[in-house]
């Protein structure tokens, strides 16, 4: 069992070194499909993996194995080793089923790139680092994966590398997220520091210490979290990360790299129960953070944008989700949505595949008459992200806000948040999927709309079809594995690793569907009203509509308050200090010892007699002092 | 006692200059000859890791008296953390000669006499057990170096000699008064056998050699000039293995002999690193060219190694011999790499380049990797010692930790700046399309360099455990053994007494 | 003990050493110079025998014989160098001569 899970996390490891040694002995195609049976392989390990788990006893499942100490010193060993157990088996399913889809997807997408192969080998690694994530067995094997991820995430955004937006974009990517894993290495430290050791069960023994130790490791986890799952204020990454091939914001962007937070608070939840204000804090950031990426969605137009906004939203109900205590039901948030969310991307991809690269929404529409199968599955993903039943995020979100019900007067404030978010979602979703595919076909789609010859139908080839078939069928059928109150199979499985705070009881989950359901349905209604219909117009309000396209002044902020100080810093210390200082001291002893070089030459008369009296009234002052001391 | 492998390793590549210096053969046998001698060295650098027993200190001693009177004596031997260093300096130096012979070098007797000369003096630093011999074998590593940067250097290597001279032999001299000094007050000037002492001035003496060398800010104004003015090999050598030496003198000379001085100064040189780390990358990142970028960083590198070594711990100590290592690799590979993009677009500054992966896979590889490696993306071997390091400091005070927390980040925005600046984006100016792709030979020079990485990142506990004896496994004998003084980790709890942060 | 003691043979020692300074510092000519250098010499060397002689050691004596040697060889020098002077026809005079040129 525990050999499946070193295989599922190498085999990804393995294709992109094949692919890089290969180099130009291969063709494009061929990375691709080595890469997509590598993904293939994880995902076989890990549903074996999973099965063996499931034949045991409850108690019993989980599983520690270590190859070899990675990292050690006299005192302190960190062991380069793997844990499985329902977790981790929960997100290695995630990643290596959703990543094999989406990098078969991948194939067809990128076919004509110039350079395929970088790209599968990048794709290959990035499900090994996340593999390696979730299967850490220790922290600071976390945060290695944490970084990993961060790093292929960087490579993939910046595939385009001669476009200097994209390059800028993964740039910024890396930064932010290279300021989480700092926050969480401070983390580290402290448990280092208080408990002498990075295994998860360290996060149990510092319990022992003081409450702000303990609230600060709980702080530097979350800062990774928050800037790894692009929640406020660290989120702004996420939308120019959009840059990369639609694949990528398809696999990283949005069903597995960014519900790392998520995933990292479930499995550290020990130190964030003693930390309860920081968890508190985790579900505030999520709620403020569905309610601002809900509204600036509803002016892009960009259908990427609107999408990662989307995801912004959709992670925020995770954090709610674990951040109440809901640890399982934010999992399986986590699990439907990689499904609908990998959906609509794809199904954004197969657009933009056919429309020449073309991204901008008010440049489409009437897509329905061009591409009738993506229409249908783009729209199987709308319902199940608003959350109607009977599709996947149905079931997944209303536990989610029962459980924020059942959590107190803070808990209800969420619930509002959460419910009112259900209205926003409703309505940028189906703006989106109105402005696409309704109306009559725009004269730049009918124009550029064409799908390359030899393929199987109008929407793409078929290895670019089936996958978003799959998700599709997916977004529908992943939501009944679990019925919140009646048939709970995912959480009882999840719940061995991490046991629910909170239990919401029935009614709780009546009031919360019925409630979400109607918000949700008002939106779309308010959105067919405008956009689709076009019955009213679209409110006016400059001031807003302002705020929400400058995207609230984040990027703006940071600029000014962080990078334009460090780049005004470096050259203001090259220019102030290192140039006159550092540089110039040199130039000034040099003058100084020229100087008083020709002072002492003065005392070089020439005059023999000076000499030889300087010798003789020096050998007196000798004699003199060698008398007078004995 | 007496095995010859040291004596070999300092010795072989002597005897290999004096045979350049000796036998007028042709330039290409010479530095085939030199690159023979310094692929032999590293065999028998392999040689000396299979037999080398790591649960124990000094090994492959050889001693032999010297000024009988004075107990000066010619004593060899290494530590664990020794090793790793020979083993360093060994390959940088083959890869730096092997480069040269690539790039082609005027007057080559000369110059590989000296490479050579170079290798043996370092080796000798690291392997050195009697201060006197320390001290030769320092300045012996010093001299070719001059003659090196000064005649094979760029247009401003006069200006940058002069400046590397003038800092190094005031240091030198510090150093050489205050062995003098440690030695008569020790009545011995073997390492192995003297014992501690507590005098300040001594220590200081020592401590403003080994910071000039480093260089440890603000000792640093000959840096950037050297760094861009000697040619690309040399470079690699100076930023990779010389700066190397310096902190290992303070590891073995500074702070093992002097347990109290250095608890009485630790927060002075925690200081110093912890603002040449922040202020390194500052300067990194504003640098306009690709071996600016690359000196700062080395500035950066040497503070954060020398908080390692000030926060005398375990974690500490083993971090700081690791990112010795690293860097060494690191700076050495990409000032390389430099050499290769100048010799193709004769140029560094970051306005004429751009745009030079495409269509290069393999210098866009290298340097993709490299890069990332030297910003310690978590997983790198580079992130492994800085982990530790980090770790390490901050048992001491968090604040420091926090620093390097930030320049982490910092790290992140020069090197992506670099990398992005030569690789990405518009093709530069400069960059033409007879600006071919690495060749295989750049390639066997370049490959095991990065593979030294990456191998360090599968296994950098391969290092960090086996660099100090283990303080649990018997010893030999007690000199024999390198107990570096170590300051215990604040016990629990107590953070806010020690980390003046009040709950 | 034959002779006078030793206090006076040290008192002419003195004399002698100090006309050889006063000469060294006084006169200008290089000859005379050199010749005040050969006094002070012999004033040591006086000096140094009667040491001699008293403690009974021959030390002193070969002490003396060596510094005649090197007096000798320095008078050699001096000579050669005031002879190559004056066929220049440069001024033999120490306070002229006070700068050096290769």
């Amino acid at each position: 069992m525990i050999a499946a899970a070193w295989i599922c996390l190498l085999a990804p490891l393995g294709a992109t070194l094949v692919i890089t040694l290969a180099g130009m002995r291969i063709s494009g195609r061929t990375a691709g499909w080595i890469a997509t049976t590598s993904t293939s392989v994880s995902f076989v390990a890990a549903v074996v993996a999973f099965a063996k788990l499931l034949s045991e006893n409850p108690e019993d499942r989980s599983h520690l194995s270590t190859a070899w100490t990675w990292l050690g010193t006299d005192q302190y060993h960190f062991g380069l080793s793997i844990l499985l157990d329902p977790l981790s088996v929960f997100m290695m399913l995630v990643v290596s089923g959703v990543g094999s889809l989406i990098v078969a997807y991948s194939i067809g997408y990128m076919d004509g790139e110039n350079e395929e192969r970088r790209y599968f080998a990048y794709m290959a690694f990035f499900v090994f680092s996340m593999l390696m994530l979730v299967q850490a067995g220790n922290l600071l094997l976390l945060l290695v994966g944490w970084g990993l991820v961060g790093l292929s995430s960087y490579l993939l955004i910046g595939f385009h590398q001669e476009r200097p937006s994209a390059i800028a974009a993964a740039k910024k990517a890396f930064i932010m997220n290279a300021v989480g894993d700092a926050t969480m290495a401070l983390a580290l430290f402290l448990l280092i520091l208080h408990t002498g050791s990075l295994d998860f069960g360290s996060l149990i023994a510092i319990s022992s210490s003081s409450s702000l130790v303990i609230n600060l490791v709980a702080l530097g986890l979350l800062g990774g979290a928050v800037t790894k799952s692009a929640q406020v204020p660290l989120h702004t990454w996420l939308p120019d990360a959009m840059e990369g091939p639609t694949p990528v914001s398809a696999l990283i962007h949005a069903a597995t790299m960014v519900t790392a937070g998520v995933y990292l608070i479930a499995r550290t939840h020990n130190v964030f129960e003693l930390a309860p204000n920081i968890l508190d804090l985790a579900a505030g950031l999520g709620a403020v953070t569905l309610l601002i990426a809900g509204l600036i969605a509803l002016v892009q137009t960009d259908i990427k944008r609107v999408i990662a906004y989307s995801t912004m939203s959709q992670i925020g109900y995770m954090f709610v989700g674990v951040g109440v205590g809901a640890y399982s039901n934010g999992m399986y948030h986590l699990l439907t949505h990689a499904f609908f969310k990998a959906l609509l991307f794809l199904a954004a991809g197969l657009l933009i595949h056919a429309l020449a690269g073309e991204q901008d929404m008010r440049k489409m529409g009437g897509m329905r008459v061009l591409m009738p199968r993506t229409y249908w599955l783009f729209f199987v993903g709308g319902l199940a992200l608003v959350g109607i039943p009977p599709f996947a995020g149905f079931f997944s979100k209303d536990p989610i806000l029962a459980a924020a019900l059942a959590h107190g007067t803070f808990g209800a404030i969420l619930w509002v948040a959460g419910v009112v978010g259900t209205f926003l979602t409703g309505l940028y979703t189906f703006r989106m999927l109105f402005m696409v595919f309704w109306g009559e076909p725009s004269a730049y789609a009918r124009e550029h709309h064409h799908v390359g010859p030899g393929t199987w139908s109008r929407e793409g080839p078929l290895v670019m079809f089936v996958p978003v078939v799959v998700l599709g069928v997916l977004s529908v059928v992943g939501g009944w594995i679990q019925v919140a109150d009646f048939w709970t199979p995912v959480s009882n499985f999840l719940e061995v690793s991490a046991p629910p705070l909170v239990t919401a009881s029935g009614t709780q989950e009546a009031i919360s569907s019925i409630f979400a359901v109607a918000f949700g349905l008002v939106g779309i209604g308010v959105a067919w009203a405008i956009y689709g219909a076009r019955r009213a117009e679209v409110p006016s309000a400059p001031g807003v509509q302002s705020a929400l396209e400058h995207k609230l002044w984040f990027d703006w902020l940071y600029d000014r308050a962080f990078y334009r100080p460090s780049v005004w810093l470096a050259r203001a210390l090259y220019r102030w200090f290192e140039q006159p200082v550092i540089l110039g001291s040199l130039r000034e002893i040099a003058a100084g010892a020229k100087e008083s070089g020709s002072l002492v030459s003065r005392l070089q008369t020439g005059l023999l007699r000076v000499y030889a009296l300087a010798v003789a009234s020096g050998l007196a002052v000798l004699v003199v002092v060698f008398i007078s001391v004995r | 006692m007496n095995d010859w492998i040291a004596t070999i390793l300092i010795f072989l590549p002597v005897a290999g200059a004096l045979a350049c210096f000796v036998f007028p053969v042709g330039g290409n046998a010479v530095a085939s000859f030199a690159v023979l001698v310094s692929l032999v060295e590293v065999g028998f650098w392999i040689d000396a890791v299979t037999r080398f027993d790591f649960a124990h200190g000094l090994q492959f001693e050889q001693q032999a008296s010297w000024f009988s009177d004075l107990n000066v004596s010619y004593h060899v031997g290494m530590f664990g953390f020794s090793l790793w260093l020979v083993g360093l300096t060994v390959v940088v130096m083959a890869a730096a000669m092997a480069y040269a012979f690539l790039a082609g070098r005027e007057r080559p007797r000369a110059y590989y006499g000296l490479m050579l000369l170079l290798t043996g003096a370092v080796v000798g630093v690291f392997t050195a057990q009697d201060l006197l011999l320390f001290y030769v074998m320092f300045e012996a590593m010093l001299i070719p170096l001059y003659v090196l940067l000064g005649v094979w250097g760029g247009a401003g290597r006069l200006g940058a000699t002069f400046k590397f001279v003038a800092y190094t032999m005031a240091g030198s001299l510090l150093m050489l008064v205050s062995i003098i000094a440690l030695g008569l007050s020790q009545g011995t000037f073997d390492l192995a056998q003297s014992g501690t002492s507590s005098s300040n001035w001594i220590f200081l003496g020592f401590a403003a050699a080994f910071a000039v060398k480093a260089p440890l800010f603000p000792f640093h104004g000959w840096l950037p000039d050297a760094y861009r003015e000697a040619s690309p090999e040399v470079s690699a050598v100076l930023s990779g293995i010389v700066s190397k030496a310096a902190v290992y003198g303070f590891l073995r000379i500074a702070i093992a002999k002097f347990p109290g001085p250095t608890e009485d100064f630790r927060t002075l040189f925690l200081v110093l690193a912890a603002v040449g780390l922040v202020y390194g990358s500052l300067l990194a990142f504003r640098a306009p060219d690709v071996r600016g970028v690359i000196a700062y960083s080395s500035l950066a590198q040497m503070g954060l190694i020398t908080l390692g070594l000030f926060a005398t711990n375990d974690l500490g100590f083993n971090g700081a011999v690791l990112q010795m290592v690293n860097h060494g690799l690191i700076s050495a590979t990409l000032f390389l790499l430099a050499g290769a993009i100048e010799r193709r677009t004769a140029t560094g500054e970051f306005l004429l380049l751009g745009g030079m992966a495409r269509g290069r896979p393999a210098l866009a590889t290298l340097l993709m990797t490299t890069g990332v490696i030297a910003l310690a993306v978590p997983g790198s071997s580079a992130f492994a010692g800085e982990f530790l390091v980090l770790a390490g400091v901050f048992q001491q005070y968090w604040l420091y930790a926090v620093a390097g927390a930030v320049a982490i980040v910092l790290a992140a925005m020069y090197m992506l700046r670099l990398i992005s600046g030569v690789l990405h984006q518009d093709v530069g100016s400069a960059v033409s399309d007879a600006a071919r792709d690495l060749v295989p030979a750049e390639l066997a020079i370049l490959v095991p360099l990065v593979a030294c990485l990456l191998a360090l990142s599968v296994w950098p506990a391969g290092i960090s455990e086996h660099s100090f004896p283990s303080t649990t496994s018997p010893s030999t004998s007690a000199p024999a053994r390198f107990t570096p003084p170590r300051t215990p980790a604040v016990p629990h709890g107590s953070m806010s007494t020690e980390g003046g942060i009040s709950p | 003990m034959l002779g006078p003691d030793i206090t006076w043979y040290l008192a002419i020692s003195a004399i002698l050493f100090s006309i050889g300074v006063l000469g060294v510092l006084l006169r200008r000519s290089p000859l005379i110079v050199l010749l005040s250098l050969e006094i002070m010499l012999n004033g040591g060397n006086l000096a140094l025998i009667a040491f001699s002689r008293q403690t009974g050691e021959g030390t002193g004596q070969v002490f003396a014989i060596a510094v005649m040697a090197v007096a000798a060889s320095e008078v050699v020098v001096g000579l050669g160098l005031i002879v190559a002077m004056s066929r220049r026809r440069l001024p033999l005079d120490v306070d002229r001569l006070r700068s050096l040129r290769g």
